[in-house]
């Protein structure tokens, strides 16, 4: 069943995640300046050096890495778990239900997701739970629609015909038919969304509308070392490799349901 | 040109499943091969066609007319596909291209279709039209009849002049009508001079066909002789009981002849003023149906006459358009229960069956003894609920299918072509687990077949519907 790509993903994104668990308590404080070590090099007590305003620069890589993978995973645990409730509503109930929540999950679709978290932090402006929400609210909808027409089609079958002649109940239907049916679609899914929350947030960053600046992320670690990069490369590199390893991850843990 | 197959086996690894020592082709008769499901009879044809799985290891030679092939080489006969044989499929309602007009797909079996599209076009809607299918060159097979589409399937199969046809099922899932139709086909190929080889377990067709008969089972050719003689006179025991399988040859305590007349109870069901119509078609109006406590009764007529739909409008889960449907007080509590046709989508899919079966078991608090007691008497072994629906026979899953129904002693069984996919052997034994649970319990039947000969076997009182002839002809509106 686990194939080697998958073993080697996983112990890839474990590594990253000791790396976001230990890295804030071995490193704990990431705002402290001290100016007379500006761009210092790395060494053994400071991996990967001290930045322009002499900060650690290992302590505030663990922070951010923490913080993306713990927003990353909230927004899309969220989002899958309202967008699965209201598809799996609209598909059992219908009518007024359905179309109501299918009308909204076009609204949402006819934006651009990014622009909805936009709206979202200039509203409030840089507010983590701003982006939160702004993340969870412009995935819902993918959840919504794939979980309402799978939900649809296993609810008209006569499997749940037959259950409901034996008088089984909506949990048996829920436990037995949708959940079973539903939940290697959700997993893909959602491995691909911590993925592009992770992204999106630190796209954020980078351009200067996301988390506000003394808390350290991981898109404004990368603009904020830019200036310096023939000095100090590694500062700009650092952040870059942990993004590309949590995507090449992700991508690798993915299992033959995603190609379906 | 006749065609001879020579010292045939086909293995998989190491486990032979077909074996046969010679085999003649004459033109103009008609070789067709019975049997059950699983006995190798259509390996034999995809091992003549070339067209095994790759798993599969097939030896022997064929020879077709002077040429010799090496059946052990899947691709030496591509070349004869189309001009020199060609293999009309099962369910053609699945081997047409959803995507292409009847026509269009018909043509790109001529032989001058890579040269003359305009003037392969044009041969096919002749053959087309002297099929009696003018009106529906331009139709998408979703739209055309079971029968409609067995004869595009066969134009796109002879268009290419192949003299050996070979038909695998060819009247699964054909009413009598649709059926009768197919072996005037058939016979039409072979009053052309064509060489027949047919695969079926049905026997009615083999006997309309004539010609010879080979009984197989197990791999191996039982019985082997005309059609007359094997399928009356057979001197194989396996085909004295394959005959005796047939509906109208049954002999159980249930069947019509031998039961003791029950006069009906108390009305479970009754419908009045029924009416039902599909995108502008009239299936049923006006109708009025009372079914009594321990009454079996069937619904039968062709395909597409509403005879499923009747029978959900009666069970009150598809809406009349017209009428009402009363149901009586003892049918609650899922003491009505139904049958499908494909039990495999009838359970949930990706759950093994112990766990569909504790679920229903833990919900009305039934005694896990009822389970094992109705497994054994229905003879299933109990290491069958550790699997998935997927991996258990089509006849299994029938008959753990009548278990689940029988658990909650229903006062009435609504079975909906429950035997339409299985071969004789395997529909005699589910029909009668069925019917041994049924009089058990003294519960009311209701059956819809197609096959008439089943329900003059199970049923007292049958109800036919879509008497106007012509109705099933007309094109389907798509939905």
């Amino acid at each position: 069943m686990i194939t080697p790509v998958q073993r080697a993903a996983a112990a890839l994104l474990g590594l990253l995640v000791l790396f976001a668990v230990v890295g804030p308590l071995a490193w704990p404080d990431h705002a402290a300046q001290d100016l007379s070590r500006f761009l210092e090099p790395p060494s053994l007590a400071e991996p990967l050096g001290r930045d322009h305003l002499g900060r650690s620069v290992v302590a505030r890589l663990a922070h951010a890495t923490q913080l993306s993978l713990l927003m990353a995973v909230f927004c899309v645990v969220t989002a899958l778990l309202v967008g699965a409730f209201a598809g799996i509503t609209a598909a059992w109930r219908g009518g007024w239900i359905d179309t109501v929540l299918r009308g909204l999950s076009e609204a949402f679709i006819a934006l651009p997701a990014l622009l909805v978290v936009l709206i979202f932090s200039a509203v409030a402006n840089g507010d983590l739970w701003t982006l939160y929400v702004g993340l969870a609210l412009a995935q819902w909808v993918e959840y919504f629609r794939m979980v309402r027409s799978r939900s649809g089609l296993v609810l008209a079958g006569p499997a749940v015909e037959a259950a409901g002649m034996l008088k089984l109940g909506p949990a048996h239907i829920i436990r037995r038919h949708l959940w079973p049916d539903l939940r290697p679609l959700l997993a893909t899914m959602a491995t691909f969304g911590v993925g592009s929350s992770i992204l999106a947030l630190s796209t954020l960053g980078f351009v200067g509308i996301g988390i506000r600046p003394p808390t350290p992320e991981l898109g404004l670690m990368v603009t904020e070392a830019f200036p310096y990069y023939h000095e100090a490369p590694w500062m700009s590199l650092a952040p870059v490799l942990v993004l590309t390893t949590i995507l090449i991850g992700l991508l690798g843990l993915r299992n033959k349901e995603a190609r379906l | 040109m006749s065609m001879r197959l020579n010292h045939l086996t086909v293995s998989h690894a190491g486990t032979v499943l077909v074996e046969v020592s010679g085999l003649d082709f004459e033109p103009g008769v008609p070789v067709t091969i019975v049997g059950e499901s699983g006995s190798g009879k259509s390996l034999l044809a995809h091992a003549i066609m070339g067209t095994l799985p790759a798993n599969l290891m097939a030896r022997g030679s064929l020879t077709v007319g002077r040429a010799s092939y090496d059946l052990s080489d899947r691709t030496n006969r591509r070349g004869l596909w189309g001009p020199v044989m060609a293999l009309l499929p099962q369910e053609p309602g699945l081997a047409l291209d959803p995507t292409m007009r009847a026509r269009e797909q018909v043509a790109e079996g001529a032989a001058s279709f890579t040269t003359d599209k305009r003037g392969a076009r044009r041969s096919a809607g002749a053959l087309l039209a002297s099929l009696g299918l003018g009106h529906a060159s331009e139709a998408f097979p979703h739209t055309l009849s079971g029968g409609m589409a067995q004869r595009v399937a066969f134009a796109a199969a002879t268009i290419g002049g192949a003299p050996v046809l070979i038909a695998d099922e060819p009247s699964k899932g054909l009413d009598r009508q649709a059926r009768a139709e197919l072996a005037e086909l058939l016979k039409r190929h072979l009053a052309g001079g064509g060489i027949l080889l047919t695969i079926t377990h049905d026997l009615d067709l083999a006997r309309e066909l004539g010609g010879d008969v080979l009984v197989m089972k197990d791999a191996h050719i039982l019985e082997h002789g005309p059609a007359g003689h094997v399928l009356t006179d057979p001197v194989h025991p396996y085909t004295r009981r394959l005959l005796a399988a047939e509906p109208a040859h049954w002999n159980h305590a249930w069947t019509r002849a031998g039961a003791r007349a029950v006069t009906p109870g108390e009305p479970l069901i009754s419908g009045r003023g029924l009416a039902k119509s599909f995108g502008g078609q009239q299936l049923f109006s006006d109708l009025s149906i009372t079914i009594g406590a321990g009454e079996r009764v069937s619904l039968s007529g062709p395909s597409g006459s509403g005879k499923t739909t009747l029978g959900n409008v009666l069970l009150r889960l598809l809406p009349p358009d017209t009428g009402h449907v009363h149901h009586a007080g003892s049918l609650r509590g899922g003491r009505l229960q139904k049958l499908y046709q494909d039990p495999a989508t009838a359970f949930a899919a990706r759950v093994p069956l112990r766990d569909s079966f504790g679920d229903v078991i833990r919900r009305h608090r039934l005694k896990p003894d009822r389970l094992e007691e109705l497994m054994a008497s229905l003879r299933l072994a109990p290491a069958l609920l550790h699997r998935m629906p997927g991996q258990v026979s089509g006849g299994e899953l029938q008959r753990l299918a009548i278990i689940r129904s029988m658990l909650l002693k229903p006062a009435l069984v609504f079975a909906d072509e429950p035997t339409s996919r299985l071969d004789l052997i395997t529909q005699e034994e589910t029909v009668s687990c069925l019917m041994d649970q049924v009089d058990r319990l003294g519960a009311a039947l209701l059956l819809v077949t197609h096959d008439e000969a089943l329900a003059d076997a199970v049923t007292r009182r049958r109800i036919p519907l879509g008497l106007e002839s012509g109705a099933a002809e007309e094109l389907k509106t798509p939905a």
